[in-house]
């Protein structure tokens, strides 16, 4: 087990290496000379040009590179153009609300989602059925700000239940900063629930087929939702893959959401810097979130193994 | 760990963190003191020598304190200074400090913090320039008396430390004044009515001012930049929200107090809510611009720049901006602001009346531009911008030029419109900006108009005879020859595209109706103003 | 139930009487239509998306891009059936114009992604020495969230269709990639294909005639998924301003212009996502119908 785990650890690293190769690269893509991108409009040739130095720009791809790599190790990801400040400043100043918001969808999508799959599986071929998953293709179609603005709508201005816009931290208190979370987190979470769902839905039937669940019915074991323990205990494992998956949707969902709601995360940084081609932003932010996927998937490859014994690394 | 165990904890904590939830009554009582603002737009930096852009303007008035300060009538009036003495000739200008004024981190104003923060502003503003290249000598006689010694008189004087265009006379601390003036300051200590609380800054989302308790106010009332600036509130945070629509609706309900610039779409429903008050945010209103790069292909031709000046259509730009309410604008065939004393519609000609498009091809025709495509850079989170690009560039294809239309931020723009290089070079042809008509109301403020070439404001117009009326408006003895100056210099700027106007419009301001002593001004000013809850 | 004729060899007894109605299972093309609604319910759709497109200048719109200041923001009229937006624009032409971006950008990324992804797929699957290099690569660049991936390109670029196109597809080739991989690793285990080996027939003759076959309708399904997704990231992109330039009219672009207007004129943002949720909504379903009716475990008697 521990073996796995270091294995698996392992295993993550070459992955984030090609993440960090693209991401420097970004900075040597980018139409005009780093250095000059770097230090700004307002600077002389002699000022880029001592840039160019400090950053040793004129050293090889691969050890300045691994010079920046080295740097990246000691949390060092750079100075924004823009504003200044270490890149970490900014992210650490910004990554309460992004977080918030993951987390609070994913709990949300998850407690929803699943159960309304496993609805949907039991009385599958019915109107149930048929109307859990019109839903959830409905859900996938539409984009996600288009949700946003209709909640914000007719819940937020229309009935006036929750605030339209902000960020509360937690610190000031478990319901304000709630409150400010619900909207965002429902159309945030809405592509996300309905593919749990479809997922659930497609593994529970699956499983539902299986000769040990009849053989099960047929022993007359209790309801069937004892039943659906043991089902969805062994459907979970492409359930769990996909809500590792799917927090990609998330991420990308954030960007959008965060504008909308106006909270102050990682999102809204992620657009203020790619309209302003703060490229040492882009690629803090664009490193950490690689970073965050890469270590969900690692949890799910983990969580399966608390589901199915018969799964040993 | 096993399952009971691990709800058990869960629970636990649930309960915890619930009963957090009673310290929200203890916030109320602390939100009667916080004025929450929604700025035009983001601060990313704040350095008001440096950028000079409104927003950072805006913020610093609160930070840093002048000598000098507009009134309503655009009178400088003292402010930090006791009083001042010329000399007979003119030459030399004495300043005395009011005793008392204090810096945010406890230190006394002296006269040295004076000498060095004049000495940056004067690195970096038009008419700070006019003034270094005749001084003789800046220097502290004692502690708060500076002494400004020059080698020709210059009447302006109070007039150019006073004034509210950018970049203002701010007096910093001497340490932080001798910053070099080409880059950013990095402390952001002032003498004014309010501390920047750097620590809770998040550039893009927020910005926080407290109330510095030891400003010593004037005691005359205050008006505009002038008088007693008094805080009747704690704490200033300016809440950024690009998205309009989220700024809207944040004010209807309560989330934000006040709103800088709602855009004129939106103005009805805020109307119509009984808990919010609009009113016109500056009477001096703004002049829309679009500036052409003088230095590259093809602006540098002035057939080109006349062509597109030919084809303009204010009105369209105008109800662009602000629809259909015919009192929020107006065309302006000159450079100057509709309803002050220097307006002039001299040489304005070509802005008037029908659009000859025919005309303006055939001056196309005949110019140098061979087809290439015009570089035209367009902020798309300054709803003014934005709707003022997409008409020009509907506008160069009705006259057959292509359009190279690059979609970005206010904040690089601010960036890009400083190089100089050619347009396919990191440079550009065209961007578009809006003055105050605060600044647009004599040469002395006016940035914009100067036309020096590669010292001039972004676009880098050279036009001597516009220089040369300048020159004469600041000789100037009464109104009457400065009237004639600038019709003079309005007609010299028209005929070579200085800049080219896009008409005079007003905003409108929001703000809860808990909410009073706003008034109508060229910048948002936080004092007099005070909240119920 | 009458029993069949007594010639009947087998009839021991008489036969059972039929527990239900034969039903007739009709061939061809319609009859694979009946038994697949959701792909005639997405086909249909996306056909009138495709027609609507193709024909735009012929529906009755107007120059998208002509501007007319003194008529903005109107409500939907007879004149202008969607309304104008904030420059006076015809948000009807505007959105059936938006047609042909949002149609492009999804068929262009899902055919490309497909190609691309299917070539790295056999060559990862064929070449061994090749694989576990190219599946870092892909897994790697699989980490980075796909809007972010395209958001980070476009921060390299000038907006332009083709660049979204481009960015959009880097994003999406690895998932293609993964799939086709698979199918070839399973496929070179076969029986069938040893002995196509075996009788020494030359890889290229292998794969277009025992692999690429297998390959054709995971992929066409992954495709429609595909669509959908590059729509709805062209959307968000140009949503947030890194997208198509504001100048061409795609169902982003005219959202993004409506929004700060949302609350007092909705249909302004109204009007695309319905056309674009619809659009989605038809590729899902086809993809969804397709992915049914091509799995052979999922095949319903008739």
């Amino acid at each position: 087990m521990f073996s796995f785990l270091v294995r698996r650890i392992l295993a993550t690293i070459p992955v984030m290496v090609v993440v960090a190769l693209f991401v420097f690269s970004l900075l040597f893509v980018a139409p005009g000379d780093p250095a000059a991108v770097i230090a700004g409009d307002q600077a002389t040739p002699e000022q880029v040009e001592r840039i160019r130095q400090s950053l040793g720009l004129d050293r090889p791809f691969l050890v300045q590179f691994s010079d920046w790599a080295w740097r990246l190790l000691h949390a060092d990801l750079g100075r924004s153009i823009f504003t200044n400040l270490p890149v970490t400043t900014m992210i650490a100043q910004r990554i309460e609300p992004t977080l918030s918001l993951m987390t609070i969808t994913l709990l949300f999508s998850i407690i929803v989602a699943v159960p309304v799959g496993v609805l949907a599986a039991w009385k599958a071929g019915t109107w149930i059925d048929r109307l859990v998953m019109g839903f959830a293709v409905l859900g996938f179609s539409v984009p996600v700000f288009v949700v946003g603005y209709l909640l914000a709508y007719f819940i937020a201005l229309e009935l006036e239940w929750l605030p339209v816009q902000g960020y509360t931290p937690i610190a000031r208190g478990l319901w304000p900063w709630l409150e400010n979370l619900i909207l965002p987190a429902i159309a945030l979470g809405f592509a996300y629930i309905a593919l749990i769902a479809r997922i659930t839905r497609a593994a529970m039937l699956e499983v539902l087929q299986q000769d040990y669940i009849r053989t099960a019915r047929a022993k007359g074991l209790a309801q069937t939702p004892v039943l659906f323990i043991h089902a969805l205990k062994n459907a979970s494992i492409p359930i769990v893959t996909v809500i590792g998956i799917g927090v990609a949707l998330l991420i990308g969902g954030a960007v959008v959401t965060e504008s909308v709601f106006a909270i102050p995360g990682l999102g809204r940084l992620t657009v203020d810097a790619i309209l302003r081609r703060d490229y040492p932003v882009i690629q803090g932010i664009v490193l950490l979130f690689s970073f965050v996927y890469v270590l969900v998937n690692l949890a799910v490859d983990l969580i399966y193994t608390l589901i199915d014994p018969r799964i040993r690394y | 760990m096993d399952r009971r165990t691990f709800l058990k904890i869960s629970a636990g904590a649930g309960a915890f963190a619930a009963s957090s939830g009673i310290a929200a009554p203890a916030i109320a009582q602390g939100a009667a003191k916080t004025l929450r603002f929604v700025p035009q737009a983001n601060l990313a930096n704040f350095d008001p020598i440096w950028g000079t852009q409104y927003v950072v303007r805006n913020a610093s008035v609160m930070v840093w304190d002048t000598l000098y300060g507009f009134d309503e009538n655009l009178v400088p009036q003292r402010q930090m200074v006791e009083g001042e003495e010329t000399s007979d000739d003119g030459l030399i200008w004495t300043f005395k400090l009011r005793s008392g004024l204090k810096f945010h981190d406890g230190e006394p104003v002296l006269a040295k913090d004076v000498v060095a923060s004049l000495t940056r502003w004067c690195a970096r503003d038009s008419m700070g320039v006019m003034i270094k290249a005749i001084q003789q000598d800046l220097a502290a006689v004692d502690d708060r008396t500076v002494k400004w010694t020059l080698k020709k008189p210059f009447p302006k004087m109070l007039l150019a430390l006073g004034k509210n265009s950018t970049p203002m006379a701010f007096i910093m601390p001497e340490r932080v004044a001798k910053t070099d003036p080409f880059k950013q300051i990095e402390e952001y200590v002032g003498s004014g009515p309010m501390k920047f609380v750097k620590g809770e800054w998040v550039p893009g989302a927020k910005a926080v001012f407290e109330k510095f308790d030891a400003y010593q106010p004037r005691q005359e009332k205050a008006s505009w930049l002038a008088g007693g600036k008094n805080m009747l509130v704690d704490r200033v945070e300016w809440v950024v929200m690009p998205d309009p629509a989220t700024a809207s609706a944040a004010l209807q309900n309560g989330e934000v107090d006040w709103w800088e610039n709602p855009i004129t779409d939106l103005i009805p429903i805020l109307k119509k809510n009984r808990n919010i008050a609009v009113d016109i945010a500056d009477p001096l209103g703004n002049i829309g611009s679009f500036r052409m790069n003088h230095l590259h292909p093809p602006f540098n031709d002035v057939k080109v720049r006349r062509a597109v000046l030919m084809a303009l259509d204010q009105e369209e730009y105008m109800r662009a901006l602000v629809g259909d309410d015919n009192n929020m604008w107006k065309s302006v065939p000159g450079y100057f602001t509709p309803g002050t004393p220097l307006y002039t519609e001299e040489g304005g000609e070509i802005l008037k009346g029908k659009r000859d498009i025919a005309a303006a091809k055939k001056l196309l025709a005949e110019s140098s531009y061979k087809g290439e495509p015009v570089t035209c850079v367009v902020a798309q989170d300054q709803p003014i911008t934005k709707a003022m690009g997409d008409v020009t560039a509907e506008l160069l294809k009705r006259i057959g030029m292509n359009v190279d239309f690059v979609a970005t931020d206010w904040g690089t723009v601010g960036q890009r419109r400083a190089q100089k290089s050619p347009p396919g070079q990191g440079g550009w042809g065209m961007f578009h900006t809006w003055h105050a008509g605060a600044d647009c109301v004599n040469p002395a403020v006016y940035i914009a108009i100067r036309a020096t070439g590669d010292t001039a404001w972004f676009g880098w117009p050279n036009v001597p005879s516009v220089e040369t009326e300048v020159g004469a408006w600041f000789e100037a003895k009464n109104l009457d020859e400065e009237k004639a100056a600038i019709a003079r210099l309005n007609k010299a700027a028209l005929d070579n595209v200085v800049y080219a106007p896009t008409g005079f419009f007003m905003g409108y301001q929001a703000w809860r109706k808990n909410v009073s002593g706003i008034v109508k001004g060229p910048i948002p000013f936080p004092w007099g103003v005070s909240k119920t809850a | 139930m009458n029993p069949p004729p007594a010639d009947a060899v087998s009839a021991a007894a008489p036969a059972l009487p039929d527990l239900w109605p034969p039903v007739k299972v009709r061939r061809g093309f319609t009859g694979f239509l009946r038994r697949h609604p959701t792909v005639a319910i997405g086909g249909a759709l996306l056909l009138v998306m495709v027609f609507i497109a193709v024909f735009a200048p012929y529906l009755g719109t107007v120059d998208p891009t002509t501007l007319a200041t003194s008529r903005r923001t109107r409500p939907p009229s007879a004149a202008a059936w969607f309304g104008t937006d904030m420059l006076g624009r015809d948000i009807y032409s505007r959105v059936l114009y938006g047609a042909r971006v949002s149609l492009t950008v999804g068929f262009s990324v899902a055919i490309l992604a497909s190609l691309t992804g299917l070539l790295i797929g056999l060559v990862s699957g064929m070449v061994r020495w090749a694989d576990g290099f190219i599946m870092r690569v892909m897994d790697g660049l699989m980490s980075i969230p796909s809007i972010l991936l395209a958001i980070a390109l476009m921060a390299l670029t000038r907006g332009s269709i083709g660049n979204v196109i481009l960015a959009i597809t880097i994003a999406e080739i690895p998932r293609v990639s993964r799939l086709v991989r698979s199918v070839v690793l399973s496929l070179r285990e076969q029986p069938y294909v040893d002995a196509a080996i075996a009788a020494g027939t030359r890889t290229p003759l292998i794969i277009l005639r025992h692999i690429l076959p297998n390959t054709v309708a995971p992929m066409t399904v992954q495709a429609t998924y595909i669509c959908a997704s590059a729509m709805i990231i062209e959307a968000i992109l140009s949503f947030i301003g890194a997208g198509v330039p504001p100048i061409i009219p795609s169902w982003g672009n005219i959202m993004a212009d409506g929004r700060a207007l949302w609350q007092a004129k909705p249909f302004i943002v109204f009007f695309p996502a319905v056309f674009l949720s619809l659009t989605v909504l038809a590729v899902n379903l086809l993809g969804d119908g397709l992915r049914d009716a091509l799995d052979p475990r999922l095949a319903k008697a008739p």
